[in-house]
């Protein structure tokens, strides 16, 4: 557990709600994690950004990775295939995020599976949004 | 302008100001209707439009004139008998041409087939309007069928006025340049040598300045009224915030009809492969936004781009797949359309400011700096 972290980002959650909010988000992946597997450590910013990098090649032909909308800078804007621009990853880019989980959900679902070709684990999108916090 | 009180010996005022002012007034929006109407891109069809209202107008003026107006401005002394048009045609034959004080009787009927030709094309130009572009007086009862048919015959309206205009520009070119009759300048100031001596009775006065001018500020001032009066807008629905917020993510949120009913249930049945990408829905909201889009698919409209676009069906389901679309937007390259303010050819709204209404009004259309319209 990287205690230092977890402390600043509750420091984060007291300062701003809607980094509140994406704070009780991860605690909900956090649970479910841990019921998919007992040795679930936490997540994991490097984790998160390695999958956020990555081009596992089982997805959708025209999404090879999350990059190829979101560019590799997650502080960057990003353009969707159809030309919008779509508001930067980072959490300190995008103060407001991760704070609506049905729409934190809706994305994950219809983009693990363009990019992945599969759903993603509550530790990946968990890892995902860690990382997000650090950026 | 007025009434010369010392014109020259052998002179008289045959064109009353108010006919004068008509004809040069009349002889501008003719010119801006042809080239807006044939040279010009459909955004100009404001001002094709705004011709063809001052013509209406002006055409309203002229027919009272041609009853109450000075004497040669009186459709009754236009010299129409079939007789005067052979001995005039004869007498052209033979390289002769007589001053007539008002008009010739070959020019007579060239001014009733203007008269006749703008009005018929002021009429059909009234439909097509409001018929396919739903705007102007008719924008109610006129439908987008119609007003496309009718479009043919403004067509050719047009090109019979063209040509009648150029007959009549010649005519005048002859007469002034061959024959020495100062037709035009008699236009501009009034004033024409009486052939003969016999006629010098004053046939224009104040009273026709005055009346004219007033008639034809108040038939202009009507017409251009009823013809801008603000209707609402015959238009399907505004696009609806629940779909944008669904689908307006990733592109713009297409009108509902700019496709058919059964494109839509086809492509919301297959969100899990959109164009190459999972865009799946809810499933609650997937039959929310279904019941919309298909609630106002294109055959529920009867705009232009549903006609011409919405129902017209095509293999990928996209609209830039219909012949029609590709046609209109042919001098756009690619590279107009990669530009960060434009995005892509989904991007509708880059450039039509009115495509969330569906309407996609020709006057609408407004393109960042630097992007062909």
């Amino acid at each position: 557990m990287k205690t230092p972290f977890l402390t600043g980002l509750v420091l984060a959650a007291l300062a701003f709600q809607p980094a509140a909010r994406a704070a009780s988000l991860l605690d909900g992946y956090a649970d479910a994690a841990r019921a998919a597997d007992a040795g679930f450590a936490g997540f994991s910013a490097g984790r998160g950004r390695a999958l956020f990098a990555a081009t596992p090649g089982t997805g959708k032909p025209d999404t090879p990775s999350c990059t190829t909308c979101h560019t590799a800078d997650p502080r960057a804007a990003g353009r969707t295939r159809a030309g919008k621009a779509i508001a930067p990853m980072a959490l300190s880019v995008s103060p407001d995020r991760y704070a609506d989980p049905a729409k934190v959900e809706k994305w994950f679902r219809r983009n693990c599976n363009s990019v992945l070709g599969r759903a993603c684990t509550a530790r990946e999108k968990g890892d995902f949004i860690r990382f997000m916090a650090t950026q | 302008m007025t009434d010369q009180p010392n014109a020259p010996a052998g002179a008289q005022t045959v064109w009353d100001l108010p006919l004068r002012l008509f004809h040069w007034i009349a002889v501008s929006a003719v010119a801006v209707s042809l080239v807006t109407g044939y040279l010009l891109g459909d955004h100009w069809l404001f001002l094709h439009v705004a011709a063809g209202g001052v013509l209406g107008g002006l055409l309203a003026f002229r027919l009272a004139w041609g009853v109450i107006g000075s004497r040669y401005s009186r459709f009754a002394t236009f010299p129409l008998r079939p007789s005067g048009v052979r001995r005039q045609i004869g007498h052209l034959m033979r390289g002769r041409s007589d001053l007539h004080t008002g008009h010739n009787p070959v020019g007579a009927w060239m001014i009733v087939a203007l008269l006749a030709g703008l009005g018929l094309l002021v009429a059909t130009g009234l439909v097509v309007w409001g018929g396919q572009e739903h705007q102007g007086p008719l924008s109610a009862v006129i439908g987008y069928k119609l007003g496309h048919g009718v479009k043919e015959v403004h067509e050719v309206l047009a090109a019979l006025l063209l040509t009648a205009v150029g007959i009549h520009v010649a005519g005048v070119v002859v007469e002034t340049v061959v024959f020495r009759h100062p037709v035009v300048k008699a236009m501009v100031h009034g004033r024409k040598p009486v052939p003969g001596s016999g006629e010098t009775a004053r046939t224009v006065g104040l009273t026709h300045t005055v009346v004219g001018l007033g008639l034809m500020a108040l038939a202009v001032g009507a017409w251009l009224y009823w013809f801008y009066l603000p209707r609402p807008a015959v238009a399907p629905v505004r696009t609806s915030q629940a779909y944008t917020r669904d689908c307006g993510d990733c592109h713009w949120a297409f009108h509902p009809s700019l496709r058919t009913a059964g494109t839509w249930r086809t492509m919301m049945a297959g969100l899990a492969d959109h164009y190459g990408e999972d865009a799946s829905l809810a499933p609650d909201r997937r039959d929310q936004v279904t019941a919309y889009l298909v609630a106002h698919a294109a055959e529920t409209a009867d705009t232009e781009a549903s006609h011409e676009i919405g129902r017209r069906e095509t293999a990928s389901g996209r609209i830039t797949d219909t012949r029609y679309w590709q046609r209109r937007h042919r001098q756009l390259s690619d590279q107009d359309f990669a530009r960060p303010d434009v995005g892509s050819k989904m991007a509708c709204n880059a450039c039509h400011r009115d495509a969330d209404t569906g309407r996609f009004d020709d006057d609408m259309i407004q393109p960042p700096k630097g992007v062909p319209a």
